[in-house]
């Protein structure tokens, strides 16, 4: 299926974040191609999450720096919309309210439209607390969208999630990037998810790049065996580095 | 049909249930003052209170009264809250300012702030201002710590994300910084309304010339007793009214709150 260019070109260049005398990340190289879709895994604690909020400026680099259609991000960027583990709706305000704050001049419409997006419309004029956790992420996702974002930033949107609702919101969101076309960064520790969604599956280990992986599946994906060669390949190489720092007598078999 | 029927005698219940024992009171008064166990010297009987409130109602001195000291309260709770809501929300917003100001304000905090009676009436004598500084300063406490409390108490992961929609200044402070902070402000003014009665009728009391503690302590020189235990039931109904009017502002205000989505 063809993308509408309406995605940013992304380029981070040499990038090093400290906190303190701690690098977290140090020479990250990454170029995105417009309309891309990114998943950046590796574990707990490797700096994904860290370079996710870089990009969306609300970290800054200690050297180097991150290249949106060629302007250097300083701080936060309106066509940079950033999805949280936690949807963090506002308690106070109706479900279309909060999806208003992501609309330009604050435009009902577009949240209405963007809340039908995501298949909420009907709960609109209702209160946040009555909705369920995926359906939080769903406002979310639809506040996230009514500013016709260029470049989506995805920090762990499902891990709180129930499996199914998961597989849904993986769907949800794999349809309106292909509908609306923008650049999709998807943080996540969960490799199948990574499979399911990008085009390009990226592996960050203690602050660097290891792995870059063209996802070469035919979409809309099925959990095949091409998918699970995949889904192995990656596993195999996060896992891989943790075991070869094991004692060697663990392998002498 | 039962499931209804049921509802809808708790929910009578509900209603009736708080009358209770304010009834039984009245019955307890009647009764232990209308055979003469109780003296009238000790304690009026209620037709005697009765009477005299419709007395000074149709004189015109029960309203006049009860206006002046609502005035003195309001505009003291207005100018103190005031102060406390705007201090509270520059020390909330501000480590800084938190710095210079919060030591200070506690440590005036912690001295009772009816001990300045003998020095507000040295300044101010017995006049409006008195009064007013008095309430203020009472007010102010509650409100400021409720406030500053309310700021720092909303989750840091929201004014981020108002960050990332490019909200800031004046929007993130209207969008997220005030609702967020209003549930405990809402606690600081129905806690300060209650010191804005008590200093008012502490202050009323020692030092007036008009006012409804006036009203009593004048009635006590003339030994009075059924317009002394009239002033007290004015306070208590002036209370029991700021009290409902802080409680139907928090269920207007908090709709969004699961504590108050009921009714």
């Amino acid at each position: 299926m063809e993308s509408k260019n309406n995605g940013a070109h992304l380029h981070v260049d040499k990038l090093q974040k400290k906190f303190g005398d701690a690098i977290v990340l140090d020479d990250i190289e990454l170029t995105i191609q417009p309309g891309e879709f990114i998943a950046i895994v590796g574990r707990s604690g490797c700096g994904k999450s860290t370079l996710l909020r870089l990009i969306s400026g609300l970290e800054e680099a200690t050297q180097g720096g991150v290249y949106l259609d060629e302007n250097k991000i300083k701080g936060i960027n309106l066509d940079t919309r950033f999805i949280f583990q936690e949807a963090r709706l506002l308690p106070w305000r109706k479900i279309i309210d909060n999806v208003r704050i992501g609309a330009e001049n604050k435009d009902k419409d577009i949240a209405l439209k963007a809340l039908k997006d995501v298949g909420l419309d009907d709960r609109a004029n209702e209160w946040p607390s009555v909705l369920s956790g995926g359906q939080k992420q769903r406002v979310s996702l639809a506040r996230a969208l009514a500013g016709n974002a260029k470049l989506l930033l995805l920090d762990e949107p499902l891990g709180a999630l129930d499996a199914l609702t998961r597989i849904e919101m993986q769907q949800l969101i794999g349809n309106l990037w292909i509908e609306k076309g923008f650049t999709v960064i998807l943080v996540t520790h969960d490799v199948s998810e990574a499979v399911a969604l990008a085009d390009r599956v990226i592996l960050v280990e203690k602050g660097k790049i290891t792995m870059d992986t063209k996802i070469t599946l035919a979409r809309p994906r099925e959990r095949n065996n091409d998918f699970v060669y995949f889904e192995r390949r990656i596993l195999d190489r996060v896992m891989d580095k943790q075991t070869s720092t094991l004692p060697k007598e663990e392998y002498a078999i | 049909m039962i499931n209804v029927n049921f509802k809808e005698r708790s929910y009578w219940i509900g209603k009736i249930v708080p009358w209770i024992i304010p009834i039984l009171i009245l019955l307890a008064w009647i009764v232990f003052t209308g055979d003469g166990d109780i003296s009238s010297k000790i304690f009026p009987k209620p037709s005697k209170v009765f009477d005299s409130f419709v007395q000074l109602a149709k004189s015109g001195e029960l309203l006049d009264n009860i206006v002046i000291s609502t005035e003195r309260a309001l505009s003291g709770f207005i100018v103190g809250g005031g102060i406390g809501f705007i201090l509270g929300f520059i020390n909330g917003l501000s480590r800084k300012a938190e710095n210079l100001l919060d030591s200070t304000i506690q440590m005036i905090r912690n001295i009772p702030h009816l001990a300045l009676i003998p020095l507000v009436i040295l300044w101010f004598g017995i006049g409006q201002e008195a009064k007013l500084l008095l309430i203020a300063l009472g007010v102010f406490f509650p409100i400021y710590l409720n406030t500053f409390h309310g700021i720092r108490s909303i989750e840091p992961q929201l004014i981020e994300m108002g960050k990332v929609y490019g909200l800031k200044g004046l929007p993130l402070f209207k969008e997220v910084i005030l609702p967020g902070s209003l549930p405990s402000i809402l606690v600081g003014i129905r806690q300060s309304l209650g010191i804005m009665w008590l200093t008012l009728i502490v202050a009323e009391t020692v030092a007036a010339d008009s006012g409804i503690g006036y009203m009593a302590m004048n009635a006590r020189e003339l030994m009075l007793m059924d317009i002394i235990v009239l002033s007290i039931i004015v306070y208590a109904l002036l209370g029991k009214v700021s009290d409902i009017i802080a409680k139907i502002l928090e269920h207007r205000l908090l709709r969004w709150h699961p504590n108050f989505k009921k009714s």
